[in-house]
């Protein structure tokens, strides 16, 4: 069964035409994509046991995917035996109806969410508020994305698109709402003494604190936490309910597996050696202990994961959602993240988005959201195959036929032209009979009929007076060409 | 005792490597924790010379980090672990005028000072009578103190990390909600990496027969990049992490 995800709100050329004229936006991802790209390289350069330790990383993660059942049910018996709960997720319906059963037990209001792209995969907050319980995501980026009314922008740092100028902006708003002292400036600490005054609050009052999950061992039933803020350990500390939504593809046999990838998300994704918090946890709160949460949940998502188990795109569930990718794409450095039309930006997105949606949900973004520079090949720390499952993708799509005839007719006759040097020159030729009519400032700016959805959105320069081959010809008649 | 702040990075580089230590490797790793503690903003003092130094050291760190809210009398919590028992923390908090709490009865015997105190607002008086009322008054503790002391389980010079397991003495809060938090690390804790420190945690857990309901793994204070990716430090944890180094 595939997944469902979210639809993307707007179409293709509206999101690019929205992200290209947005110049403020594109500065602030274009400076924390390199930032953050530069980072990662210096980190792997100053440790290279994070390097060493790679290879290793990625044998485990593929192994794993080979006795996926198997490990997910002896995670199952382990979290069991320690007092917890495991339930299995074929999609967003089961995920809102399990949290909403465990909600109305017990009498649950007030919900806080430490970041996790598994649940925006299946909009739990929407889930839940319709439901009528108060949601509150805690990570800082997040939070400021909830304030804004917007998805995340990065799988790392979601409001890495917003100025401090528009966050102040959403905390005077939210300040208003709760009846607060607003921030009183615009500096980093100021803004962030705002969000951690509100935020505590919201940890001290929560019924229910819902995170995602980087890694589950199977081996003692743990689930591995990864953050940097410190809210991943509220939610894990202060509600007494934990409920961990975690991909079915996130779980690794052993602590031996475990040992040499932890490392891996930081130095890929902010280039820190380990961020600040990492959190094991096995189980609720034990006898004696005077926090922790009551109830421990873990909701294994599949949301179109396991069909993808032993195919050509398999390898894509072994991801570790560093967000590297994102950060060396010059698509997703020019456009930005809100463009994709899915929780799942960059390279990532333009992969997982059409393999858990469908091929239908987002037939775009294979053939329109990638220059195939390999760059992201090259990024990747688990060696994923993206720019390879991006041509399988754009194949299997004009197999499908989703292609409009008419342009895979312009490719064929192109392609018959083309494939050969006559047909070549003599298009040249007829081009530059013609191209008067187009040219605007010495460029073509637009075209007659197929070939006018190209210069759309682009000009092109023309054919020249004298072609180089007609040149040679000239200069050295009766030479090869 | 050698302390080292943000500002004494340099200075604590040469000073920390002429203190005598037993192992050459051992000093290795000590200084190596320590730089890259500090390197992530945390703060780090080196006591060398015994439980007075420690004691010493943990004075000094103490006064430097609830300095910042200037309230009276400053409150500190601290995880009711047999092993603190010998630094004497009511005695040594009352001569720097804050009031010691431990996260629950001390198994020592040793004096319960924050259980005889001001119960939070709307928390029962002394000895809560339902579980959920001890528990909400234990957070209620930890949220309104200006400092967590803690031990920890083991450390990496590596990545500048400490590893702090729950249990019912050691909660999850005395490190997590108070303003600063402050570690007491003994040097022969610290190992030289994450898969080293995994297998340390590994061998704890067949000792005792699985592993804590959670461990969490500390770099430095709490921070974020989340705003024009500008680093900014406490963001929902402690605002100032410290460690003490040394034997007791």
């Amino acid at each position: 069964m595939p997944g469902v995800l979210p639809p993307a709100g707007a179409t293709w050329p509206e999101r690019r035409r929205r992200a290209l004229g947005d110049p403020t936006m594109r500065a602030a991802v274009a400076k924390s994509t390199r930032s953050l790209a530069e980072k990662k390289a210096a980190a792997y350069a100053s440790y290279p046991p994070g390097e060493a330790m790679r290879a290793p990383a990625v044998a485990a993660r593929r192994s794993a995917l080979a006795h996926t059942d198997a490990l997910l049910e002896e995670f199952t018996r382990q979290v069991e035996a320690h007092g917890g709960h495991v339930t299995r997720a074929a999609g967003p319906v089961d995920v809102g109806r399990y949290v909403l059963g465990i909600a109305r037990r017990r009498g649950a209001q007030r919900v806080v969410k430490s970041k996790s792209m598994a649940t925006e995969e299946v909009a739990l907050n929407e889930q839940l508020e319709a439901a009528g319980l108060h949601v509150r995501e805690t990570d800082l980026g997040e939070y400021i994305i909830q304030l804004a009314g917007e998805r995340p922008a990065h799988i790392l740092v979601p409001a890495s698109h917003k100025t401090r100028q528009q966050i102040r902006a959403l905390f005077d708003d939210e300040a208003e709402r709760s009846k607060v002292t607003p921030p009183t400036g615009d500096a980093t600490p100021e803004l962030t003494a705002f969000a951690r005054r509100q935020l505590r609050e919201e940890f001290l009052g929560a019924d229910i604190g819902i995170t995602g999950g980087n890694f589950l061992i199977a081996e003692t039933g743990t689930l591995v936490l990864i953050t940097n803020e410190g809210n991943g350990r509220m939610t894990t500390s202060l509600p007494p309910v934990h409920i961990a939504v975690v991909g079915i593809d996130k779980v690794v046999a052993t602590w031996d597996d475990l040992a040499g990838l932890l490392q891996q998300p930081p130095m890929s994704g902010t280039g820190q050696l380990l961020s600040t918090y990492t959190s094991f946890i096995t189980g609720p709160r034990r006898s004696g202990e005077l926090d922790g949460p009551e109830e421990f949940h873990v909701v294994l998502l599949d949301n179109g994961r396991h069909e993808l188990l032993g195919t050509e795109y398999e390898d894509i569930l072994t991801c570790i959602r560093c967000g590297a990718c994102l950060n060396a794409c010059p698509v997703f450095r020019t456009i930005g993240g809100q463009a994709y039309g899915s929780m799942y930006s960059g390279p990532i997105g333009v992969v997982l988005t059409p393999l858990l949606g469908g091929l239908d949900h987002a037939p775009e973004l294979p053939k329109s959201a990638c220059a195939m520079c390999y760059a992201c090949r090259d990024a990747c720390p688990m060696e994923i195959e993206l720019p390879r499952h991006i041509l399988a993708l754009r194949r299997t799509e004009i197999d499908n036929s989703m292609e409009p005839t008419t342009m895979r007719l312009t490719f064929e006759l192109w392609g018959r032209f083309w494939a050969n040097p006559a047909g070549y020159r003599l298009t040249a030729r007829l081009v530059r009979l013609g191209q008067w009519a187009f040219m605007q400032n010495g460029r073509l700016t637009r075209a007659p009929g197929l070939v006018g959805g190209w210069t759309a959105t682009r000009d092109a320069p023309p054919v020249a007076k004298e072609t180089f081959h007609e040149w040679w010809q000239r200069a050295r008649p009766g030479s090869r060409t | 005792m050698v302390a080292a702040g943000q500002t004494g990075v340099a200075d604590m580089s040469r000073t920390g490597t002429t203190v005598p230590l037993g192992h050459q490797s051992d000093g290795e790793l000590v200084q190596e924790f320590m730089d890259h503690w500090v390197a992530l903003s945390g703060d780090a003092w080196l006591a060398l010379g015994g439980v007075d130094d420690v004691r010493r050291a943990l004075a000094e760190a103490v006064s430097a980090m609830v300095s910042e809210r200037g309230h009276a009398p400053r409150r500190v919590i601290a995880w009711a672990t047999d092993e603190l028992a010998p630094l004497d923390l009511p005695g040594l908090l009352a001569s720097l005028g804050c009031e010691c709490v431990w996260w629950t009865d001390h198994p020592g015997g040793a004096d319960v000072a924050g259980d005889h105190q001001d119960s939070p607002p709307g928390g029962p008086a002394d000895e809560p009578a339902t579980p959920g009322a001890a528990l909400s008054r234990r957070r209620n503790l930890a949220a309104a103190s200006d400092l967590g002391i803690t031990t920890c389980a083991w450390a990496v010079a590596d990545t500048g990390t400490i590893a702090l397991y729950a249990t019912p003495s050691t909660g999850r809060l005395p490190s997590l909600l108070p303003t600063a938090h402050v570690a007491l690390v003994r040097p022969s804790q610290i190992v030289r990496s994450v898969p080293d420190g995994l297998r340390v945690m590994a061998n704890h857990g067949a000792q005792l027969g699985g592993l804590p309901s959670a461990v969490n793994l500390v770099s430095g204070p709490s921070r974020s990049a989340d705003i024009e990716g500008d680093v900014a430090v406490g963001v929902h944890g402690p605002r100032r992490a410290g460690v003490v180094i040394g034997e007791w």
